[in-house]
């Protein structure tokens, strides 16, 4: 299973670094304003390529470069029901504290669980490869975590059954 | 079908007091404490939440029923059994300064005060909680996320203490308006807090804390016994739940000290008490005079100095400060209305002395004004008015209580569909109500 | 026939009754013998459920419990107010005077439990306490008048008569079951055994007792129906929230599976249908059949409730189960939220380690710092 994790994760480190390359840019639009152009989409021709980077069909992570932002939505495994809920709450409680986490975007992209925005303030204030390892760590842990609160809630719910059927016996 | 009457939950940094809306005394009051068996976990609950702290329980696969592994998270006791548990258990204070500091343990608190205490299922009830002034908005929003997505809770409204302790002053007879104006003056075991409350948004620039409150004057009682040898009688561990006792049914506020002084020493059998115990070890019977402490004990709120060595402004001039700092246009209103809240203020006559004193203040302020005006200028005078209640001991559950169980309180509630629509952001308005209008 | 039929249970019912009824005085007092306090009978009663904590709920209610032992030593005022879970009201209170303690309840599926003779088993339960319907309390079903000048002498028969009070609740409730029960054993008893056992199967006109329903909540019921064997009790629940419903699965999934276990044998069989009601009750009308539904099963068969002691516990238990079915979804909620907090720190502690050390750091002489924004 984790050798054709290890590729799509290096796949997407390889493209972050690559297009983590923000400079500061003005905006055309306003007089002395720098918005992030991924967002503003005012100017064209200042966005580039997105990208998908993707593992099945579940799994991908969209990386929507531009030249002074840059967005990386992804989308997070989910095989059932169980990981569907415990994966919205997840990001859900992490959004509601974005204020801690300055890249993470407070919604996700329509299509995807979360949503991270970097923008050249960040990579001028934030080492650029601990950001992206950052984003890698993110994405190795969540699955981890979801497969994990799934195992507990299935154990707890047995012990939960079991004791209380055991005390009819 | 009637609705259910809302949970009303006053969880402070010593006691919780919680019960149902409607009734006069919340139906239990116990520490805010709970014990659980992890010994290192959370340890560090009073600094920085990122900081060491070990994960929570991983939960395997157990095998069979004696393994209990996975659910490690329901074993712990709160309130008066978990300090009976002590021993076995580490405990652990969720508030600290009256704000809440661990959230894990808080959210299982509130579990098991409503699930085995209540015995109510929060799906059917709205629930009234309580903060301090000056809460910062993310922890009303962590608050509504524990309630809402845990619990279930239909509605929610969170209070702030101090305008529930007005609330509750509307019993008092001496009150002929209901007005959400006033200072509160709130002092429990740890600290006294005086808060300038206008229209039921609090002054938080003028709050004042006297770091005197409950546990000062224990010591103080037992300070005096020992000074006058009555100690002697008294087995060393058992001398500060006497004190205690003797604090909670001998004393009184007196008006004024020098002739208070002067009645003791004329007939010293009028007035010395006999307080008799008995060693709750060997059960040994013991007597002891309660002399001057009578009077003295809660004098330290008033002459700071025979007590304390670096906190020495008394309450009246505290009270008088916090409502000269407040903005001119409510000033009228706050002298009007001084709330007394907590344990540490039901001595006898304490209303009244207090009173008196800020009476006195404000007056020779006046007088100083209209004689620096050449005797121009008339003052009509300020109303100080200094108000306690019957239920000054748990004012602000009782004023909790009694705003609960008002039909606008489920308007001005946000309900789960709100919480829904809007999220936790939801909760850091709530809009004030009771007030005369 | 039909006639003697009902005689017959009707006695048997009476039987039932005072056995439980005798039971009832005797499990306390075996409680009491252990320790003189209610507190410490409540602690040690945990204890003896091998550990499990706050794992199962207790059915007794906490405030009775505490309010009588306060007034039974010092009558005073009181006026309370509170409630049980599933919809029921109490109100305790002093009307005349202060050694006159009057316990109020109102319980929504009242009307059901009448029907299924719950007044009869209160009498039973509380003789002498009990209150007729006309002098009932406005607004509420049953009162209890408690005269506290006439309270039993030892402390043993006054600690009894609280913890039967403080059970007023899940009392009333046992009614249908109590009732279901002696319908199972006059079915046995008047049961003949077919030729084959295959023809039991088929046999199309399986003696059954009537269907008992009570409506316990606003939406959710109990239906709970006898056989010759054994007596079916059913639930059906409902998830207001998307998460609760998923969770709400998973558990119950898991009573299902539960049963496999050696040492589980002896437990009622569970089945768990989604959706749709099982076959018992799908003739009724109004049953509701969605997502958020679901029907629980539970079937007991007569060694559930062999003797009084174990009816009792099996009736306490059983009636509770909703209840710990959704305290067990928000406790793990809460688990996964306490999950969450600890992973979102241990993210913030990587996102941190990506801004690089500020050099100059200021501290005071505490060794605090300060944090610039």
């Amino acid at each position: 299973m984790s050798n054709t994790l290890r590729p799509y994760l290096n796949a997407v480190r390889a493209t972050l670094t690559a297009s983590l390359t923000l400079e500061n840019f003005s905006s055309q639009v306003v007089e002395r304003h720098n918005k992030p152009e991924v967002e503003a989409h005012t100017s064209p021709e200042v966005l580039l390529h997105p990208l998908v980077v993707s593992r099945n069909e579940s799994e991908r992570v969209l990386i929507e470069p531009s030249v002074n932002s840059i967005r990386i939505s992804i989308a997070i495994k989910q095989a059932d029901e169980i990981e569907k809920i415990l994966c919205h709450k997840f990001t859900r409680f992490m959004m509601m504290r974005a204020e801690g986490f300055v890249i993470l975007r407070r919604k996700p992209l329509p299509g995807y669980d979360i949503s991270f925005l970097i923008t050249n303030f960040h990579s001028e204030s934030m080492l650029k490869h601990k950001l992206v390892d950052f984003i890698i760590q993110f994405m190795e842990d969540v699955d981890k975590e979801i497969s994990e609160m799934k195992l507990s809630l299935n154990a707890r719910a047995r012990i939960v059954a079991e004791s209380y059927l055991s005390t009819f016996a | 079908m009637s609705r259910q009457a809302p949970l009303v939950i006053d969880n402070g940094t010593g006691y919780t007091k919680m019960g149902f809306a409607g009734n006069s005394e919340p139906s239990f009051v116990f520490p805010t404490v709970i014990a659980t068996h992890q010994s290192n976990s959370a340890g560090s609950s009073n600094s920085a939440p990122t900081t060491g702290r070990a994960p929570p329980p991983i939960a395997g696969k157990p095998s069979h029923l004696a393994s209990k592994r996975g659910i490690e998270d329901l074993d712990f006791f709160i309130g008066d059994e978990a300090v009976a548990n002590s021993k076995t258990y580490s405990l652990h204070y969720p508030i600290r300064h009256g704000q809440i500091e661990n959230w894990d343990h808080m959210e299982r608190f509130w579990e098991q005060s409503i699930f085995k205490y209540l015995r109510a299922e929060p799906e059917d009830h709205y629930v009234l909680l309580t903060e301090p002034p000056l809460n910062p908005p993310e922890n009303r929003e962590n608050t509504a996320e524990i309630m809402f997505e845990s619990f279930n809770v239909q509605g929610l409204y969170i209070a702030v203490q101090a305008v529930l302790a007005l609330a509750a002053s509307w019993t008092s007879s001496k009150v002929n308006e209901r007005t959400l104006t006033g200072v509160v003056i709130d002092s429990g075991d740890g600290v006294t807090h005086t808060i300038p409350v206008a229209e039921g948004y609090v002054i938080g620039s003028s709050i004042k804390h006297i770091p005197i409150a409950g546990r000062d004057i224990t010591y103080f009682v037992q300070q005096l016994l020992r000074d006058r040898g009555e100690s002697q009688q008294i087995p060393p561990e058992d001398q500060l739940r006497v004190a205690e006792k003797i604090k909670e049914d001998y004393t009184y506020v007196c008006q004024d000290i020098v002739k208070e002084f002067k009645k003791y020493d004329a007939d010293p059998y009028k007035y010395f008490a006999r307080f008799s115990g008995e060693h709750s070890v060997t059960g040994r019977k013991y007597d002891l005079d309660v002399g001057y402490e009578r009077f003295l004990a809660p004098e330290i709120f008033f002459n700071p100095e025979i007590y304390s060595s670096d906190f020495l402004t008394p309450l009246p001039e505290v009270v008088d400060t916090v409502i000269q700092t407040s903005p001119i246009d409510v000033r009228r209103g706050l002298y009007k209305n001084i709330v007394l809240s907590g344990g540490s203020t039901m001595f006898k006559d304490f209303g009244k002395r207090l009173q008196r004193d800020v009476k006195a203040i404000v007056d020779g302020r006046i007088a100083g004004s209209e004689t620096r005006s050449g005797s121009h200028i008339k003052s009509t005078g300020v109303e100080v008015n200094v108000i306690s209640h019957k239920r000054q001991r748990y004012a602000v559950w009782y004023g909790g209580s009694l705003m609960a169980s008002t039909p606008e309180f489920f308007n001005v509630s946000h309900s789960r569909e709100n919480y829904q629509e809007y999220g936790p952001s939801l909760v850091r308005r709530f809009s004030v109500f009771g007030s005369a209008s | 026939m039909r006639l003697f039929g009902q005689r017959f249970r009707r006695e048997l019912a009476i039987f039932g009754m005072s056995l439980i009824r005798s039971f009832a005085l005797i499990q306390p007092s075996g409680r009491a013998a252990k320790s003189p306090s209610t507190r410490l009978i409540q602690a040690s009663d945990k204890r003896e459920e091998k550990g499990s904590k706050m794992i199962l709920l207790e059915s007794h209610s906490v405030i009775i419990n505490d309010v009588l032992t306060d007034r039974f030593e010092k009558p005073s005022r009181a006026d309370i107010q509170f409630v049980d879970y599933d919809n029921v009201r109490f109100h305790l209170s002093t009307p005349s005077s202060k050694t006159q303690l009057l316990l109020s309840m109102s319980i929504q599926c009242w009307p059901d439990l009448v029907k299924y003779g719950a007044r009869d088993h209160l009498q039973h339960e509380y003789a002498g306490y009990l209150l007729d319907e006309a002098n009932t309390e406005p607004e509420y079903n049953v009162s209890l008048l408690i005269d506290l000048d006439k309270l039993p002498e030892s402390p043993e028969a006054k600690l009894d008569l609280i913890s039967s009070l403080a059970h007023l609740k899940s009392t009333a409730m046992s009614s249908p079951f109590i009732s279901a029960f002696n319908e199972q054993s006059s079915l046995q008893a008047s049961y003949k055994e077919p030729a084959g056992a295959q023809l039991a199967d088929q046999a199309p006109a399986e003696a059954k007792g009537d269907l008992k329903i009570v409506k316990y909540r606003e939406e959710e019921a109990i239906y709970i129906q006898a056989s010759h064997d054994r007596v079916t009790v059913i639930f059906s629940t409902v998830f207001k929230e998307e998460t609760d419903r998923v969770y709400g699965r998973v558990f119950l999934q898991e009573f299902v599976d539960a049963r496999r276990l050696q040492s589980l044998q002896n437990a009622p069989q569970v089945r768990y249908s989604n959706r749709e009601p099982p076959l018992e009750i799908r003739h009724l009308p109004g049953l509701k059949n969605g997502e958020d539904w679901g029907y629980v099963t539970f079937v007991l068969s007569p060694r559930h409730f062999a003797n009084p002691a174990q009816a009792l516990a099996t009736i306490n238990r059983i009636q509770l189960f909703r209840d710990y079915l959704h305290y067990h979804i928000k406790c793990s909620k809460a688990y996964m939220h306490s999950r969450m907090r600890y992973r979102v720190a241990e993210f913030l502690k990587v996102l941190n380690r990506a801004k690089p050390e500020v050099a100059s750091e200021k501290k005071t002489a505490s060794g605090r710092t300060f944090r610039t924004r």
